[in-house]
């Protein structure tokens, strides 16, 4: 059984079909990059498999449980217990330091633990900035607080939304390699992005063009690291 | 952690909050001020009027029915009836002797001047020795009865003194402006009886009908009305107990009460049992509380209280107006950060309770900064409008906090509104 299944979805605003009768199904340990061209209903996608909105019409069956007509206060719940997510401007607390971020994460979801905090950090390689504000790191540091931030619930499912948008080469960089290292544990993790090496280093890249699946592919060069 | 988010927000957000407690701050202070002043300007006046304000007239029995009947000032009507000047000194041998504060007997007359205009002459005793037969010796007079005169010119009448000069005349200040009479000018009165030439030693204002009137000396009143040794009233200042149910009884008919209560209330210094006695020892008499003062002051204390609540209650809405403006905008300011607290699976409750937490703190910052504030308006009102310092009841602190508390809340509702409508989805990938 497939861990996420969108079933017929569409999302439509208006007459705009943001979402046009998209089916797809990601397995537990899939590595997806979701790609496609500025306005063709990447974030409107993500959006929906991040339970932060809903399909028009369609149904999204997260491990085997349609979430589309869940009420706003279970899909938070949903969203706090099996979900990781990732943004391109980071989303950082600023008056918080980058382990009181990480515990913000733990705090809504059950207690904070300051030193499983600092493993977290330590994992993305961030452990003598964790008393740093925002402010002060730069932002393939604050990328890697995020990220740190996503994963210290154990979620089910990693979704990003362009994690390298607003990150130079060197960063782009360190970001994939933790990717890299997600995906070798076993962490499903769904990539929205244009930059094509983003893509390319993903095991399967689904392509979209004005709401619609075009291209449905595994990837060739994909490597096991 | 919780705290630790309250405590970051503050420090990273403080120009916010200080701005957020100033306002509540300025609320409370007048709240404070106002409450403060209105609970114990209250207290004072009715203590004031409880103690002091017990002021007893003692009329013949004629008089006082026409001047009830026809409702005219009991002194014009009375001329058929007076009052004995001998039985004055029993006034100080009634049970309740020693709370009798103050007493003073009038007489008047209608005098005419050389100009042809009628004036009232009032004669009275204004600082008179009283050799009691108990022993006991007592200056009373006007001048401790009426308090609030002020002299404009010239000095009160001695007794003491004005044996020397006995046709002292003071002047009240209306009167002495239409006759052009001055300190030290002669006056000549003319009256049904008699005629005599009076020097004026003191012009007074009074901020009643004596302006228009004269006073002077008893006897030479009485010798220009042929009524040695008579009176037309006795004023009384009694010490008193506030009236009670027993009171309000035994005030409408002493003998319907039953023995134990009527000696209880006999031996109580309420207004009535002293009124009682009094029209005991003097012949012929009717005494009664002039209650008009004190019911003229409780109106226009009732009116300045209901300002008082007005601009409180004014001052609260515009700090919930301004907390509103300031909430909101704050959330406003922090969408992204509460939408992301959303997305990462907070409850609207946590996030309404960390928003609700840091408008509180400061509103409890702000109340006290205000409150202390308010104690020093409350002395500034005190001093410049009631002239006395004000006692700040214990009871205004519990009110204002309420008053903060429910006016924070209210003004954080639009906020909260706008915090639960708030979706991750539209603030977080920055569109
Ligand atoms: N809340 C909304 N109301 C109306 N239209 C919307 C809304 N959200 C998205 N859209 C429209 O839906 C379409 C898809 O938007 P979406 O954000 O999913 O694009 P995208 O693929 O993420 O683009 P980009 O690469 O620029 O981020 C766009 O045309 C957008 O204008
Ligand atoms: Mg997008």
């Amino acid at each position: 059984m497939s861990l996420l299944e969108l079933n017929n979805i569409s999302k439509i605003y208006g007459d705009l079909k943001a979402l046009d009768n998209v089916s797809l199904s990601v397995d537990t340990g899939e590595w997806v990059a979701i790609m496609g061209p500025s306005g063709s209903g990447k974030s409107t996608m993500m959006n929906i498999i991040g339970c932060m909105d809903k399909p028009t019409s369609g149904a999204v069956l997260l491990d085997g449980k349609d979430i589309s007509k869940e009420s706003a206060k279970s899909l938070t719940a949903i969203r706090r217990d099996k979900i990781g997510l990732i943004f391109q401007q980071f989303h950082l607390v600023n008056y918080l330091t980058a382990v009181e971020n990480v515990m913000v994460a733990q705090y809504y979801h059950s207690m904070p633990d300051e030193k499983e905090a600092l493993e977290a950090l330590e994992r993305v390689g961030l452990a003598d900035r964790a008393k740093h504000l925002p402010s002060q790191l730069s932002g393939g540091e604050q990328q890697r607080v995020c990220i740190a931030r996503a994963l210290i619930n154990y979620p089910e499912i990693v979704l990003a939304d362009e994690p390298t948008g607003n990150l130079d080469e060197a960063n782009e960089n360190i970001v994939l390699d933790i990717f890299k290292q997600l995906h070798k544990d076993g962490t499903t993790l769904v990539v929205v992005t244009h930059d094509p090496e983003v893509g390319e280093v993903a095991q399967r890249t689904i392509t979209l063009e004005h709401g619609r699946i075009v291209k449905d592919a595994l990837n060739a060069n994909f490597k096991e690291a | 952690m919780f705290f630790r988010m309250i405590r970051g927000a503050f420090t990273r957000q403080w120009k916010k909050m200080l701005m957020i407690a100033l306002t509540i701050a300025l609320g409370a202070s007048l709240a404070t001020a106002m409450l403060g002043v209105m609970m114990d300007v209250g207290d004072k006046v009715n203590q004031e009027l409880k103690t002091y304000g017990a002021n007893i007239t003692v009329v013949p029995k004629a008089s006082s029915v026409i001047g009830n009947l026809y409702e005219v000032e009991g002194g014009e009507s009375g001329e058929t009836a007076y009052l004995r000047e001998d039985e004055l000194g029993k006034i100080k041998t009634i049970f309740w002797a020693f709370n009798i504060v103050d007493f003073s007997p009038f007489i008047d007359t209608e005098v005419t001047l050389p100009d042809g205009a009628g004036v009232k002459l009032v004669g009275t005793w204004f600082n008179h020795h009283l050799a009691l037969p108990t022993g006991e010796e007592l200056d009373t007079g006007v001048k401790n009865l009426r308090t609030w005169w002020s002299i404009e010119d010239g000095r009160w009448i001695d007794e003491g003194l004005d044996v020397y000069e006995p046709n002292c005349v003071m002047v009240g200040s209306v009167l002495a402006e239409r006759e052009g009479l001055r300190v030290g000018d002669w006056l000549h009165v003319s009256a049904p009886y008699g005629e005599n030439d009076l020097i004026v030693c003191g012009i007074f204002d009074s901020g009643d009908d004596a302006d228009e009137q004269l006073y002077a000396p008893m006897d030479v009143v009485q010798a220009l009305s042929d009524t040695d040794g008579y009176l037309t009233s006795i004023e009384v200042s009694a010490l008193t107990t506030p009236d009670n149910e027993l009171a309000e009884r035994a005030a409408k008919d002493p003998s319907s009460l039953s023995i134990a209560d009527y000696e209880l209330w006999y031996c109580t210094a309420y207004v009535s049992s002293i009124c009682y006695q009094l029209q005991e020892v003097i012949t012929d008499s009717v005494a009664s509380p002039v209650r008009q003062v004190a019911d003229s002051e409780g109106a226009i204390l009732e009116k300045t209280e209901l300002l008082m609540v007005l601009i409180t209650i004014l001052s609260l809405i515009g700090s919930a107006l301004g907390i509103t403006n300031l909430v909101t905008a704050s959330v406003m300011e922090r969408s992204n950060e509460l939408g992301l607290l959303k997305a990462i699976g907070a409850k609207d409750g946590a996030i309404s309770a960390l928003v609700l937490t840091e408008v509180i703190l400061t509103g409890i910052v702000g109340a006290a900064i205000g409150y202390f504030a308010g104690l020093g308006f409350a002395q500034i009102i005190g001093h410049t409008v009631f002239g006395s310092s004000i006692a700040m009841k214990p009871l205004v602190l519990p009110v204002v906090a309420v008053l903060v508390l429910v006016v924070t809340l209210a003004g954080s509702v639009p906020a909260i509104r706008m915090l639960l409508k708030l979706r991750p989805a539209e603030v977080l990938h920055g569109r």
